[in-house]
């Protein structure tokens, strides 16, 4: 794992905002660090619409808004002096989506937590950090949690949960 | 020019009493119109519409306008359509508050996966001259699983060692049924005590209504699970202890158990998880598992098989 690399999994929330925020806080002035800021597409499920039309609309809100936040979590990161050049982005799409995607890894939406560890250890980040919810245990039990799914699945990265 | 009510009866049925000759549907959009004595046609087919299908609880009776009890002109079986009632809602559990989207196609679908398996309703789906897709139902003929438990007149001890081990092992089977969905990528969505019936002759237990759905990505079947942890728990419990009920059960007796906030469930804190402390002849193991869905619990059943793996070591204790 490569420590100087930092992966950055966000999904549009304030969550996700405040994370890029702790992390541009630790890492402003240091030159060595590249950055990735990633989303796992999670598709709206297709059965809350009426038709694929409007399953379909909605797929599209979803995926501009999350791209957009991908870009302005970039600006984030450069207002902070991290240099361009050092951050990247990545959208992993549905292997479900109904919209047009790019060949490669797609996310078969079993598993955000999953689908994060995976692009970490295959692009050998050596930290990822995720933003926390703070849910209730029942909630947790029942509706899943990604940051503590993340935190129990891997042992070779380090995990910053951000609260 | 099409078919009056009259006339579809004096062809298909012509020796039926009709108090009322209805109307003839072929779009069912507007449901809340059609009624007793009217007809609805789908794929040719005529469903005489005989009453809307009535949910009881508490003694109180809910109408489901959206669903027709019928009887099926052509061969003169009873069946159940649902029409489409498109409906997004917040479901109150304990504390929690679950989105929920009533999915006609989820429903469809499962019943097509489902077809000629016993452990779940029976049916298909077809579409009105609107395109909304209406699930044509056969009528179970049984019993709610846990209206029969409640109406065992045993008291629980003999009820624990006389009816639980074939319960038990029917609610196994009834939980792979709802493992084959889960590994299909699919979820049953409403499990509650009133959606798994007995039927009659068989006595097999059939699962019930699938057209619920809700959104959890990182843990795509918690609700399913959790209602089975609750179902379980009725099933060991031959019903649910509340506190006032536990009071009442042991007075002001010196032996009445030492039960914690921990030792009822996470979700419906009211009821009792712990049931060892009240029967002391469950087993362990059992207890064990019914535990996994108290508030006490550190950890939770992620899949139905490591539910449905620590279960079955039970069911031979109970034997």
């Amino acid at each position: 794992m490569d420590a100087n690399k930092i992966l950055i999994a966000v999904d549009g929330s304030e969550n996700s905002r405040r994370s890029i925020d702790y992390v541009s806080d630790i890492l402003r002035g240091c030159a060595q660090y590249t950055i990735k800021l990633l989303s796992i597409e999670h598709l709206p499920d297709r059965d809350f619409f009426v038709d694929d039309t409007a399953w379909k609309k909605a797929c599209e809100k979803k995926r501009e808004e999350l791209l957009s936040f991908l870009y302005d979590g970039k600006q984030m990161l450069t207002e902070q002096g991290i240099s361009e050049n050092m951050i990247h982005t990545d959208y992993i799409e549905n292997c479900h989506s109904p919209l047009p995607g790019e060949p490669g890894y797609c996310s078969r939406g079993t598993s955000i937590a999953l689908d994060i560890l995976h692009k970490a250890k295959e692009e050998n980040f050596g930290t990822v950090v995720i933003g926390r919810r703070g849910v209730s245990k029942a909630e947790e039990f029942m509706f899943g949690s990604v940051s503590n799914k993340i935190i129990h699945s891997t042992s070779d990265c380090t995990i910053w949960v951000v609260q | 020019m099409s078919e009056s009510v009259k006339q579809i009866l004096d062809r298909l049925q012509p020796d039926s009493y009709m108090g009322r000759f209805g109307k003839v549907y072929t779009d069912t959009s507007d449901f809340m119109r059609i009624t007793g004595g009217d007809v609805i046609v789908l794929d040719q087919q005529h469903y005489l519409v005989l009453r809307d299908e009535v949910e009881r609880s508490y003694g109180i009776e809910d109408p489901k306008y959206w669903v027709k009890r019928c009887r099926h002109l052509e061969s003169g079986e009873r069946r159940l359509l649902k029409l489409v009632f498109h409906e997004k809602f917040t479901l109150q559990m304990g504390e929690l508050k679950v989105l929920c989207y009533r999915s006609p196609r989820k429903e469809a679908r499962i019943l097509d996966l489902v077809r000629g398996d016993s452990r779940f309703m029976q049916g298909f789906s077809a579409e009105d001259e609107k395109d909304n897709k209406i699930r044509v139902l056969d009528i179970i003929k049984g019993k709610r699983l846990d209206n029969w438990i409640y109406k065992l007149d045993v008291d629980h001890k003999t009820y624990f060692q006389a009816y639980l081990p074939e319960i038990l092992q029917k609610f196994i089977a009834s939980c792979q049924a709802i493992q084959y969905l889960h590994a299909k990528g699919e979820k049953h969505g409403d499990i509650r005590r009133d959606h798994l019936w007995v039927e009659h002759g068989s006595g097999e237990y059939v699962w019930i209504d699938f057209d619920y759905t809700f959104d959890f990505h990182e843990n795509p079947f918690g609700l399913d699970i959790f209602g089975l942890g609750g179902l379980l728990l009725y099933i060991v419990g031959k019903g649910f202890y509340s506190p006032k009920e536990i009071d009442h059960m042991y007075g002001n007796e010196k032996d009445a158990p030492d039960i914690k906030q921990e030792d009822f469930l996470l979700v419906f804190k009211n009821r009792l998880a712990n049931l060892h402390k009240i029967f002391p002849y469950i087993p362990e193991e059992l207890n064990r598992v019914l535990m996994h869905f108290s508030s006490g619990t550190r950890v939770a059943y992620e899949s139905l098989d490591e539910f449905i793996h620590d279960l079955r070591p039970c069911l031979k204790q109970l034997a």
